[in-house]
């Protein structure tokens, strides 16, 4: 047993996170960037199994329990964890808000390194609760947010841990087996529980609704943690992929583009581009095969590297110039060249284009597809697959939006007035990740080094991959050319598109409204039965011991009684009948 | 001495609360230390009872050395030494609200030390009479505790609750007298055999079973006999609030296993599936009915008793589904509501105390001016709400995977959706505490505050902050004992159990 195992690195993030909440603001986040920090040589060298075994509330359970898939979430999740501290001391972010930070980093940490479901859905819960209180921290519009965040999330979690329960009481215990999660219903629950985490379509409007809204160092770190530690879930519970899952991840692919393309509040834009790149890796781990899975983490690695990156652009931005919307910005590649060079590294890299750390992993995924997936039922005559398809087309969706971005915040027109830009420690942040996405794309090799499954060995993968073929150049280039034609011709109508409906305008409204009916109609049921049976109690006594006086009334108009102003008090007479008529109807039903 | 215990535990409070009586003679506030050294040793007592089931088994106690099952006999297992323990726990440790908190006549002490006394008695007795002259000593001494505080509404309130109670116990009593007259007998175990003799099915039993069974359910405070109990909870004085919605409907559920699992047994349910499809049934619509209710309410504490009604929902659920995992749960899950009810309703008086808010409007932005007591309110409502590692996590779990193994599955949606319905009302408040602009500001709430006794004294004392801590604490601390009370529960319920 090694040093390294013995305590689960949430432990100690989340101890860090209260130290963080009671220290003065500079030394507390050169803590906080520090652990998460440790997290990085931690996960390398721990050495690999099952730890810290022990039951709790009578199971068997696995706090700590390290794979190759669990290290490489460890060891972004340390990166990002260290850089988003960072960006939020530069950023002003309170020493609270970055307590919460990283409460959520940990439990991140104990879900990705949890060996058995109970541990799994603790810390998943937990995370649900840490990032609802990042989110609730900035009140405002955020609280509203946060509270459809929380039910949605309380939603998923409660259907996964149906799943869990019933795999348990299939297979009698909650460990990892390595076969993933009980076929049938338990299954069919946990794709949809966990599809709440990682947004399949039509369970995704809370990222959109969610994310653009909190503190702008918040957003850096919610975009990394609650979809990817979903697609993780997505791998430990399908270890063998499935169909469905991987269309659902195609559909995600195009679907989170093309709304994204609608958009014109920059944070909003990315959190659409999240659910479209979780669908690749959602389709990477769909396809089931050593090769696609490979690729879908490493494309979870590279997201998180871009992903934050454009988040902490647009933060930049916000950060400045106080502006969300990309209808009033524009031309602030000349005031903010730092943040420019910085945003088109992260844009040419979630949009694949060859040279840059997208252009490796979405590869990977494509040729999954291509190689080891039904042809399905539209290959358009060519020998591509339909999946294959879908993530192209997600492609050009992708260049397609981020030029829009691009354009509209950094190169059309001229910013009245000046900008600063980005701080120094934002600076830091963001050239440490940009570094990261450009060596990342062009020595593949090292990206190659710390994915579970070695893409370039024969015997591991169905088709060995490399990274700069001609084809694999020709088709970046070609999506690139694609996405430049179609912001072109679709800029007009665009820039006059309103906002667009997603699903949640439909839904919100449903939970609402249908929440308010059940409470109103049991109150009013309840209420109504009280009134009638009082009435007419109160009234067959009226009638009977004041016969003339009920004559008299009867001319005259009914009158307002105060017994009635408190509708949901029993009065004692109405209770005791209640229980004279339950227990009567005890016994006749015994009987 | 391990064999008096039983009864001593009922000895000691009676005669503690008959001498702040006679000490008023002398002076008029001697009644907290009478209590706290009563106290005190009742909580040591039952701390060595608990400590000798754990260790070596059930303790049985012939009071006045009649044979069994002429005399009154006491019974202690698991179950009921966990359920004496909890009543001596709370009951000293709500004495350090009740200092500054509380009425402070001699008689109020009198009466809670009565109320102790029955609740005890409740808990030990192994005789359905017995359990019936308990339930009255416990409902008398709730009516009076409720009746003590000073404004008019209390004393409707406990009008409706006495009038409502008394009607429960009676049909309870009705019942005991069926279970007599087809027996001859009213000691537990000895009731358990002769049912079995006649026959599940005979006509007698059936009414006794439904008569006892509803005049419990009516002390428990199931939706839709829980009438009383909101007026009581939120128009007693704070400390009684707290005791009384820790306790007593705790100690009626307890009853109400005790008749199930000790007198009619899990055979009389598997034999009579209606009578265990109605309990599970009015369980469920306990569960939804209250929660709604709750979402409902504008005033803090009728949310939190209009909780109760549907936390007691699914301690009977537990109870009523009868196999050995669903038990542990609502037992967990019964003691766990007490704590965690218990220090909410005491962290509502500090609250009201300090800020004077007492409706869910009024908690808006109070996180800041009554740090600890917003943030033990806090802890508790998420423990209620069932957030892991808290113990409201726990019994939940295992009522959930009692449920789910015995295949009952639309009571496994109710059981996980009432999570969620739990969340809609405690988050509301949480949200107000923390995250909403305030509606009362300082200053302007002087004249609702309670007055303050005694000249300076701040209206909040540090032993009510200790209390609400103390249960903040402990609604994660108790998960610790878990595993204990799940093996003396499994060793000492076996036979009631065994299907």
């Amino acid at each position: 047993m090694s040093t390294l195992t013995l305590v689960p690195p949430v432990v100690v993030v989340l101890a860090t996170a209260i130290l963080v909440g009671i220290l003065p603001r500079k030394p507390a986040h050169a803590l906080g960037a520090l652990v998460p920090a440790l997290a990085v040589p931690w996960s390398l060298s721990v050495p690999a199994g099952t730890h810290l075994q022990t039951t709790f509330l009578g199971f068997q359970v696995a706090f700590l329990n390290v794979d190759e898939f669990s290290r490489l979430m460890g060891l972004i999740f340390g990166i990002i964890g260290t850089v988003a501290v960072l960006y939020s001391y530069a950023s002003d972010a309170e020493n609270v808000q970055t307590a919460f930070a990283l409460s959520y980093v940990g439990t991140s940490f104990g879900a990705v390194f949890a060996g058995d479901w109970l541990t799994l859905i603790f810390f998943w819960e937990l995370m649900a609760v840490t990032s609802t209180l990042l989110v609730w921290h900035y009140r405002g519009a955020a609280v509203r947010a946060g509270f459809r965040y929380a039910l949605l999330h309380g939603i998923g979690g409660t259907l996964l841990m149906a799943a869990i329960l019933q795999h348990y009481v299939a297979q009698g215990t909650f460990m990892f087996t390595g076969d993933g999660i009980t076929a049938g219903l338990p299954a069919a629950l946990a794709a949809v529980g966990i599809g709440v985490n990682v947004g399949f379509i039509g369970l995704h409007a809370w990222l959109p609704d969610t994310y653009p809204r909190p503190h702008i160092a918040a957003s850096v770190f919610l975009c990394v943690f609650t979809t990817k530690t979903g697609v993780y879930g997505m791998y430990r519970a399908f270890p063998e992929g499935n169909v469905a899952i991987a269309y659902m991840g195609g559909g995600m692919a195009v679907f989170g583009a093309m709304f994204a393309l609608f958009q014109n509040d920059m944070r909003r834009l990315l959190s659409y581009h999240i659910q479209s790149q979780v669908g690749y890796m959602v389709a990477g781990v769909g396809i089931g095969t050593t090769l696609a899975q490979a690729g879908a983490f490493a494309h979870v690695y590279n997201h998180i590297l871009y992903k934050a990156l454009l988040f902490m652009t647009a933060g930049v931005v916000i950060y400045r110039t106080g502006n969300e919307n990309l209808k009033k910005l524009g031309g602030l590649a000349r005031e903010m060249p730092i943040t420019a060079v910085a945003f088109t590294v992260a844009a040419l890299s979630i949009a694949g284009f060859p040279g840059f750390n997208g252009f490796v992993s979405k590869g990977i995924v494509i040729a999954g597809a291509h190689y080891d997936f039904a042809a399905g039922p539209l290959t358009l005559g060519t020998d591509r697959t339909t999946l294959e398809w879908l993530l192209l087309l997600g492609g050009v969706g992708t260049f397609m939006s981020f030029i829009k971005f691009g354009y509209y915040a950094f190169f059309h027109g001229e910013y009245d007035g000046s900008v600063k830009d980005a701080n120094r420690g934002q600076t830091v942040a963001m050239v440490a990740v940009a570094v990261l996405c450009v060596g990342y794309g062009l020595l593949p090799g090292t990206l190659f080094s710390i994915l579970p499954f070695d893409v370039t060995s024969e015997s591991v993968v169905s088709h060995v991959y490399k990274t700069y073929t001609v084809g694999h150049i020709v088709e970046g280039l070609a999506l690139a050319v694609a996405g430049l034609v179609g912001f072109y011709a679709t800029k007009k109508p665009l820039s006059k598109l309103g906002r667009v409906p997603d699903v949640d305008a439909l839904y919100n409204p449903v939970a609402f409204y249908g929440m308010r009916a059940l409470v109103y109609a049991t109150t009013d049921l309840y209420a109504a039965v009280d009134r009638a049976v009082i009435r007419a109690t109160s009234v067959t006594t009226h009638v009977v011991s004041e016969p003339n006086e009920v004559v008299r009334r009867l001319r005259a108009s009914a009158q307002d009684d105060d017994s009635f102003a408190y509708p949901l008090r029993a009065g004692i007479g109405f209770s005791i009948l209640v229980l004279a008529v339950f227990v009567a109807l005890a016994m006749l039903a015994l009987s | 001495m391990i064999e008096q215990l039983p009864v001593l535990l009922v000895v000691v409070p009676i005669v503690g609360g008959a001498v702040p009586l006679v000490a008023s003679l002398v002076s008029n506030r001697s009644g907290w230390p009478i209590a706290a050294l009563t106290l005190a040793v009742h909580t040591a007592l039952a701390g060595w009872l608990a400590w000798a089931v754990g260790t070596g088994g059930t303790i049985d106690y012939a009071v006045g050395g009649f044979a069994i099952p002429y005399g009154i006999e006491l019974v202690v297992d698991g179950l009921s030494a966990a359920v004496v323990a909890l009543v001596s726990a709370v009951a000293l440790g709500l004495l350090a609200y009740a200092r500054r908190a509380g009425p402070r006549s001699n008689a109020f002490y009198s009466q809670y030390l009565l109320l102790v006394t029955g609740l005890s008695g409740m808990a030990v007795t192994g005789d359905v009479f017995n359990l019936y002259v308990f339930l009255e000593i416990t409902g008398l001494a709730a009516y009076g505790l409720v009746a003590s505080g000073r404004e008019a509404s209390s004393a409707v309130a406990a009008l409706k609750y006495l009038i409502i109670g008394t009607v429960g116990a009676s049909l309870y009593l009705l019942g005991v007298g069926y279970l007599l007259a087809v027996t001859g007998t009213l000691n537990m175990g000895d009731l358990a055999g002769k049912i079995a003799a006649i026959g599940y099915g005979s006509p007698l039993v059936l009414t006794a079973f439904a008569l006892m069974v509803g005049g419990l359910t009516v002390k428990v405070a199931l939706f839709p006999l829980h009438t009383w109990q909101p007026d009581a909870y939120a128009n007693a004085p704070d400390t009684v609030s707290a005791f009384i919605s820790a306790l007593v409907s705790t100690v009626a559920a307890y009853a109400l296993a005790r008749v199930l699992f000790s007198v009619f047994t899990v055979d009389f349910l598997t034999a009579v599936p209606v009578a265990r499809w109605t309990l599970v049934g009015l369980a469920c619509v306990s569960i939804v009915a209250g929660s709604a209710l709750a979402v409902s309410q504008s005033s803090v504490q009728r949310m939190l008793a209009y909780s109760s009604v549907s936390q007691f929902g699914l301690v009977v659920a537990g109870f009523a589904i009868a196999t050995p995992t669903a038990v542990v749960g609502a037992t967990v899950h019964l003691l766990g509501h007490a704590v965690m009810k218990g220090g909410l309703f005491a962290a509502t008086g500090v609250i009201e105390r300090e800020t004077g808010a007492s409706t869910v409007n009024g908690y808006a932005g109070m996180g800041g001016r009554v740090p600890v007591g917003a943030m033990g309110f806090s802890v508790l409502a998420l423990a209620m709400v069932g957030v892991p590692p808290a113990i409201g996590f726990v019994g939940k779990w295992y009522i959930v995977l009692g449920a789910v193994r015995a295949q009952i599955w639309p009571v496994v949606v109710v059981l996980l959706a009432s999570t969620l319905l739990t969340l809609a009302y405690f988050a509301k408040l949480v949200e107000r505490l923390y995250f909403a602009e305030p509606t009362i500001y300082e200053g302007e709430d002087d004249a609702g505050a309670a007055p303050v006794a005694d000249g300076g004294d701040s209206p909040v004392s540090t032993g009510m902050l200790a209390v609400v801590v103390g249960a903040a604490v402990l609604a994660v601390a108790l998960v610790a004992a878990v595993p204990a009370l799940e093996q003396t529960l499994l060793e000492t319920l076996p036979p009631l159990l065994d299907q």
